[in-house]
């Protein structure tokens, strides 16, 4: 937490309808005694209310078992605290992954839906392995050699250094894995 | 109560031996009692770098099997004194050992030695394994290439996973002028990947080589560049609080070059 916003006052707008008025108070006290934050008011999202990814890719069924998902609606996370390093490996096939760390060269992360690093991709990460097309690789620093999503593979072409901004890799057109610069979700 | 510290680094040949030898003389020269410990069973060379291979009687392996009390397998260095060397079996292989015979040899030595000093063999298998079961530190030797570092990320995780603490890290045959002209990692680099407390960087130096063929520790040449870092990492041991100094020659001019060759 950047402590810059000590004393601040926030508005949160956490796009899910699914927390109840005691989750909230608690939320709104945790701010309160940990950062020092004021939480003046909470926007609850609804149902109707535009899917996380705009990009969502809607023509990828071809290739789709009857089974896969196609959002990430009721998919679980998990979050992975520290730093995957090489030889170690972080599966997660029932939903998607949060790293608060890197995740080393030699280092594997594998998820069914999403995975979120929120430090360097270096390692090799896989996505999707549930069959979600739609599913994505976040790094705050992508710089691996090879991603997958589903059965799409993507190797960079060269070892240049990582733009120094956050990038998502998604399937784009022609099922081959995009990378663009991220700005939300 | 002393402390046991590994020092280990998963590839081979980046600096483990030489850094043993020279820590431990260098602690030994600041008035602790030190013992080094080979654990590179079947491949020792420590007894060579130290010059003691001529002394060396018995073997950890020896005291393992109850040939010999552990005091008595502990030869003397010839320099220094409060420095021991308990040397590592040629004759044996790594799997004769067991993870817990050795915990068992520095258990004792904890009681009576400040420093215990263990020489890590390459890789991450049983004789890593051997090694490590006693230590409450870790020192990890690394080079700043690719290949080391990724070898030493792994060696990282699995002291982790042993919850041994702290893992210090040790940057060795640093190259300034290789870094200079963007063909080496920087120190900012190599601890942006593996994110562990840096204690010391050593630079590339030839006198390294010819104190190793020669048998004599490079603390004890004064002016070398290696000794002094090898000094300083020793008192930073020892808790004495001593910056690490920047190694990298950085002009305006390399910088400005950096910028363009590094980054883009
Ligand atoms: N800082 C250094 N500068 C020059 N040569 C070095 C340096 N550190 C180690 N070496 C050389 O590298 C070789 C391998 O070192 P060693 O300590 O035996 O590695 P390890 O025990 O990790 O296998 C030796 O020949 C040694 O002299
Ligand atoms: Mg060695």
């Amino acid at each position: 937490m950047n402590r810059s916003l000590t004393g601040a006052t926030v508005q949160i707008d956490l796009k899910s309808p699914t927390l109840n008025d005691e989750e909230i108070d608690y939320l709104r006290s945790q701010l309160r005694e940990n950062y020092d934050l004021i939480v003046r008011g909470v926007e609850l999202g609804d149902d109707s209310a535009s899917p996380p990814i705009a990009a969502a890719p809607t023509t990828h069924t071809i290739s789709q078992t009857t089974e896969a998902p196609t959002t990430r609606d009721g998919e679980p996370s998990r979050i992975v605290p520290c730093t995957i390093r090489s030889g170690q490996m972080e599966e997660f096939p029932q939903g998607s992954l949060i790293i608060y760390g890197d995740v080393n060269s030699g280092g594997e992360v594998r998820a069914g839906g999403d995975i979120v690093v929120l430090g360097t991709l270096r390692g090799n990460a896989c996505a999707g392995t549930n069959g979600r097309l739609s599913a994505v690789i976040i790094a705050m620093d992508l710089a691996a050699l090879q991603l997958q999503i589903g059965n799409c593979v993507n190797r960079s072409a060269t070892d240049q250094k990582p733009p120094g901004y956050p990038e998502i890799a998604r399937i784009g057109p022609e099922d081959v894995i995009v990378i663009e610069k991220f700005v939300k979700f | 109560m002393g402390k046991v510290i590994v020092v280990t680094s998963g590839k081979g040949g980046v600096g483990k031996t030489t850094s043993t030898a020279n820590l431990g003389t260098a602690l030994a020269l600041l008035g602790k009692s030190v013992v080094l410990v080979d654990a590179d069973v079947g491949l020792r060379n420590l007894d060579i770098v130290m010059g003691l291979e001529s002394r060396v009687v018995y073997t950890s392996m020896d005291v393992i099997e109850k040939q010999c009390e552990l005091n008595k397998a502990l030869v003397r260095d010839r320099r220094v004194d409060g420095l021991m060397l308990l040397a590592a079996s040629q004759k044996n292989n790594k799997d004769d050992m067991q993870p817990e015979q050795m915990k068992a040899i520095c258990d004792k030595l904890r009681t009576t030695y400040d420093f215990t000093l263990v020489d890590s063999p390459a890789g991450i298998e049983r004789g890593f394994r051997n090694a490590s079961a006693g230590a409450d530190e870790a020192i990890v030797v690394t080079t700043p290439d690719v290949s080391a570092i990724r070898d030493a990320d792994r060696i990282i995780g699995l002291l982790q996973n042993v919850e041994i603490e702290p893992i210090n890290l040790v940057i060795n045959r640093f190259s300034p002028q290789l870094v200079g002209n963007g063909s080496m990692m920087d120190q900012a680099d190599v601890l942006d990947i593996l994110n562990i407390d840096l204690i010391g960087v050593v630079p590339e130096d030839s006198a390294v080589i010819t104190s190793t063929n020669r048998g004599i520790p490079l603390v004890y040449e004064d002016g070398s560049p290696g000794a002094q870092a090898y000094m300083r990492i020793a008192r930073r041991l020892t808790g004495q609080r001593i910056p690490i100094p920047d190694l990298e020659q950085k002009g305006l001019f390399s910088n400005i070059l950096n910028w363009f060759t590094k980054k883009r």
